[in-house]
């Protein structure tokens, strides 16, 4: 199933050779260990710059979105498999 | 200039939108997926993966129609600006092996490595070496075929033979032979009306086409006759005939006789800043749609409309609008705009609803390449491609000016937008 969302969700990241990894995001009172990092793509918002982390874990595809002028982190798509 | 001495990469990333999904989504990989406009049911298929492809699947095919083909097909809409923005990485990484690239497409890129590669075996490596960086920038599932050749038709051509993930190299001496193994539509230039009329001749392939007498070709099609026998042995190299069959398209452009476009404010102004961005932002749509059609315009008309006639005495909206005609044709956003603000800021304009701006007296524009075939004969099937140009265009050709300026986009495009 694939929903469109614009939750506010917490994000553990980890700054690696100048990188930056979400590792774990709570949403909906629940707690996701990401497994992967698949792609990472920015988009202009206005003037800003704004980037997408497209994550997945055993089951859920999750596209999250960080403005990094606020430090604000988002779920703004989800899919799950089958 | 000697084409043969020439070393030409053409690289064509496979199946793009529904790679970089599949990039994206692990739960899409393998699968047979079809990229669509964002409304499904009225939409086609833009891009096709290569499992949807085995299956059945064809670019441009409506959802409907993938979905009786292959009813295990998932439907995905379309994320433009993840492809553009992927598109500006991979033209950056090949940027970093020559300065000569050329965006041919949104998934396309032509690079003249003759002087970076030195010869045939270098620019193997170079290709080898570019796929590994795209590789580890973007990851294993997008991918992209590359053909090498002395010349950018022979190079596209070269790289329409092996997909995916294919690598071909014809050097000077193989061209005919690549030539002899294709069929007279694999050709960038050779579009299908043009096909059955060379098959009316008797014409079925390369060969044929090679041996027919060019004065007969010129007869029948006139220059792009002489164009058609050149390419046949594999002696056209410049760009800008290269897309000239394009001819057809161009032609049908020009009756069209006009380009424009005109926008109704969110607000009526009579803050000339303002109406200097709108008006910008209108000659830079203008141009992007003249490049992509590969024309220039000798004419610009720039007009506004007044008010709001509920308020007014007259019986509609007043309006104005002037044209100025020039010598040195042009598609380039910048001039249209200057054109056209000098017609308009000599204007009382005060209380403005509407600005517009549009181009006459068009002709096929000899030193350009009409860019973004494939993307122009997408955007009657897919707006949500179009938009995609948009950024596309607006991507490579983006000023500053109309950075303050917010377009409000609709799924066509700009809001209250009428091209004319
Ligand atoms: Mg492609």
């Amino acid at each position: 199933m694939h929903e469109i969302l614009n939750d506010p969700i917490d994000v553990t990241v980890a700054f690696t050779d100048n990188r930056v990894l979400p590792r774990a995001m709570r949403w909906n009172e629940r707690e996701y260990k990401i497994d992967q990092v698949n792609l990472v793509h920015t988009a202009r918002e206005g003037a800003k710059r704004i980037f997408y982390f497209s994550v997945s874990d055993a089951a859920n595809y999750f596209k999250l979105k960080l403005d990094p002028e606020i430090l604000e982190w988002r779920l703004v798509e989800l899919y799950t498999d089958g | 200039m000697d084409n043969t001495a020439r070393i030409i990469l053409h690289i064509d990333m496979n199946s793009y939108f529904a790679s970089v999904e599949q990039q994206a989504n692990p739960f899409l990989r393998g699968k047979p997926i079809g990229i669509t406009g964002k409304n499904q049911e009225r939409s086609v298929v833009a891009t096709a993966s290569i499992e949807a492809k085995a299956l059945g699947v064809k670019t441009a095919m409506s959802t409907w129609e993938a979905k009786k083909v292959c009813p295990s097909i998932i439907l995905w809409p379309g994320d433009p600006e993840k492809y553009s923005d992927i598109m500006h990485r991979f033209n950056a990484i090949y940027e970093s092996f020559t300065p000569n690239v050329e965006p041919f497409s949104v998934d396309e890129s032509f690079l003249d490595i003759t002087e970076e590669a030195e010869d045939y075996f270098g620019a193997t490596c170079m290709a080898q070496a570019i796929r590994s960086r795209l590789y580890e920038e973007l990851g294993e599932h997008i991918t992209a075929s590359i053909g090498i050749a002395p010349n950018k038709l022979m190079a596209k051509l070269a790289c329409e033979t092996v997909k995916p993930n294919g690598l071909t190299v014809v050097r000077p001496h193989e061209i005919l032979d690549l030539l002899d193994r294709s069929e007279l539509e694999d050709l960038c230039g050779i579009g299908p009306r043009i096909k059955e009329r060379l098959n009316a001749l008797g014409i079925a392939n390369f060969k044929q086409l090679r041996e027919f007498p060019r004065e007969n070709l010129e007869r029948e099609f006139h220059s792009y006759g002489t164009w058609l026998h050149e390419a046949a042995l594999g002696r056209v190299a410049s760009a800008p005939l290269l897309f000239k069959e394009g001819l057809g398209v161009v032609t049908s452009q020009q009756e069209a006789k006009s380009y424009g476009h005109s926008y109704t404010l969110p607000q009526n102004t009579s803050d000339p800043r303002v109406l200097k961005r709108y008006l910008f932002g209108l000659a830079d749509k203008v141009g992007w749609r003249m490049r992509r059609d590969g024309v220039v315009a000798r004419r610009v008309t720039a007009f506004v409309r007044f008010g709001d006639p509920s308020t007014s005495l007259g019986t509609g909206f007043s309006s104005h609008g002037e044209q100025r005609t020039f010598q040195e044709p042009t598609a380039d956003g910048m001039h249209l705009f200057q054109i056209a603000w000098k017609i308009l800021e000599p204007i009382s304009l005060v209380d403005v609803r509407l600005v517009g701006l549009s181009t006459s007296i068009l002709s096929g524009d000899p030193t350009q390449p009409s860019l973004f075939k494939k993307e122009r004969n997408m955007t009657s099937v897919l707006s949500a491609l179009d938009e995609l140009q948009h950024r596309y265009g607006s991507g490579i050709w983006k000023r500053g000016a109309t950075l303050q300026t917010e377009f409000k986009s609709r799924s066509s495009g700009f809001h209250f937008d009428h091209e004319i």
